[in-house]
């Protein structure tokens, strides 16, 4: 499942470049697309602002098919304080621009599926692919907005995997 | 070394997209589609004259042949079947509401409400309408060229239809797609334009003429051509015109796999309907999104690959690397 994983993460990743450039995060002395994936960094104290976190939940597996099918729920949490310019004001409209930048990047529902351990990516035969966002209610707390949305992730498992 | 194909399971898809293509009911000439030819086109694309009506929703086929036994011996014994009747259904819901859709939906012709002549006396599929205007030279599929005083009279966000005069003929009327049966000569001489699914959307104009939203079905203007304004649609339940279409419906699968579903003629099969479903499963008694209900018959063609009598071509496409 790890090259599924790995490969909805870079799916979104480089959609997330093309749909807000702008949204950028100061990681590990890098600048990087606002989007990472929480157990793959230092644990966090607090999830930062404006930047899309995966989260990688439950685990299912079909064995009874031709190919055994793993399905694992991914859940994408993000959240806003708005910003310092309009003292915070805006933090709504920042967290709505969330939601859209996050069914952009969603959409289209597969991506070809590639093992990121060999350099370069090593493509595979099978597509990765998802449903719909399942989208929570925006949590408030203090002056910060956050919204949790859920993806179930499936893919066939390869020969080697 | 890792193996270079793999087992696919079922194919996995979310939805079903339709397209459909006029028959020539003058020729009786179905559309064809050859998946080996044209089954990788781009779902937004269709290979012309297929027509995108977009996703649809609970698609159903339902074969609806008969067979009996042939029987030999005492006691009898199932020598062999034979095919008895030759029937299949498809029924599915419309995502949108448009000419087009509205026209498969129905059991009958499907009429365009045109733009009332002032004072006119109300009837129910379209009062008299104002006089047609004549497209002048230069116009395009996009682009209706009119006289400055013509122009004028229509507006941004105006719907036309275009269409030749009716002039008493008989038989199939409309183009490019027959719009209806005429059975003995009308006296309306805006009926083929009543008619006519060579529709489009004003999205701006100027004293030069109209530039439309989308190209007119039937490409640019015919010579004897006129245009009239179109306010909206109408159908009625009863007539004895039946729509007639080419229908391919393709399920695309998770990796990349496709099954097509082509029926070379498919009629409506029962009159206008449509399904209320609500957009909040916990209210149902709240906004409800109105659906237009499609059902329909295939009706068979001979394939001359073998003169067997056929309604539905299915055809599967594997994905790459997929065992076959």
């Amino acid at each position: 499942m790890q090259n599924a994983k790995d490969s909805l993460y870079m799916a979104l990743r480089t959609r997330l470049t093309t749909i807000n450039p702008q949204r950028t995060i100061l990681l590990r002395g890098t600048v990087r697309p606002g989007i990472l994936v929480e157990e793959a960094e230092a644990p966090f104290n607090q999830l930062p602002n404006d930047v899309f976190v995966l989260r990688w939940l439950g685990l299912a597996i079909d064995l009874d098919l031709a190919s055994t099918m793993a399905a694992e729920e991914c859940e994408i949490v993000y959240q806003s304080c708005g910003t310092q310019s309009c003292g915070g004001l805006d933090r709504g409209r920042s967290l709505s621009k969330m939601d859209e930048e996050l069914l952009a990047m969603i959409q289209p529902f597969f991506t070809p599926k590639l093992d990121y351990t060999a350099t370069p990516p090593a493509a595979m035969l099978t597509q990765v692919f998802w449903d719909e966002p399942q989208l929570g209610p925006v949590v408030v707390q203090r002056d910060q907005l956050s919204r949790s949305a859920k993806v179930m992730v499936y893919s066939y498992q390869e020969q080697g995997e | 070394m890792a193996a270079n194909w793999f087992s696919a399971p079922a194919p996995v898809a979310r939805r079903v997209r339709g397209y459909f293509a006029p028959v020539n009911r003058a020729t009786q000439t179905p559309v064809l589609f050859d998946p080996a030819e044209q089954g990788g086109f781009s779902l937004d694309a269709p290979p012309a004259p297929w027509i995108d009506l977009g996703w649809i929703q609970g698609f159903a086929r339902k074969p609806a042949s008969k067979t009996s036994l042939v029987l030999a011996g005492i006691p009898a014994g199932t020598l062999e079947q034979v095919r008895e009747t030759l029937e299949a259904q498809v029924n599915f819901e419309f995502l949108s509401w448009t000419k087009l859709t509205m026209a498969l939906a129905t059991g009958s012709q499907h009429m365009n409400l045109l733009a009332p002549a002032s004072g006119a006396a109300p009837a129910a599929d379209g009062a008299q309408a104002a006089p047609a205007v004549t497209p002048q030279s230069g116009s395009t599929a996009t682009f209706v060229a009119l006289a400055a005083t013509d122009a004028a009279t229509f507006s941004a966000g105006s719907i036309i239809a275009v269409d030749v005069d009716y002039t008493g003929q008989t038989g199939f009327v409309g183009s490019p797609v027959a719009g209806a049966y005429v059975r003995q000569a009308l006296t309306d001489v805006d009926y083929i334009r009543r008619v006519t699914f060579n529709v489009g959307l004003v999205s701006q104009l100027n004293s030069t003429g109209l530039t439309l939203a989308e190209p007119l079905p039937g490409g640019a203007p015919a010579a004897a051509a006129k245009l009239q304004a179109v306010t909206g649609f109408v159908d009625r339940e009863g007539g004895s015109f039946y729509q007639e279409w080419s229908a391919l419906f393709v399920i695309q699968g998770s990796q990349g796999e496709r099954i097509f579903f082509h029926y070379p003629r498919l009629q409506a099969r029962a009159g206008a309907e449509e399904t209320a479903v609500p957009l909040d499963s916990k209210h149902q008694e709240g906004q409800a999104r109105v659906l237009l209900k499609g059902q329909f018959l295939a009706l068979p063609v001979i394939d001359p690959l073998d003169g067997e009598h056929v309604l539905c071509y299915r055809s599967f496409l594997p994905a790459p690397m997929a065992l076959v």
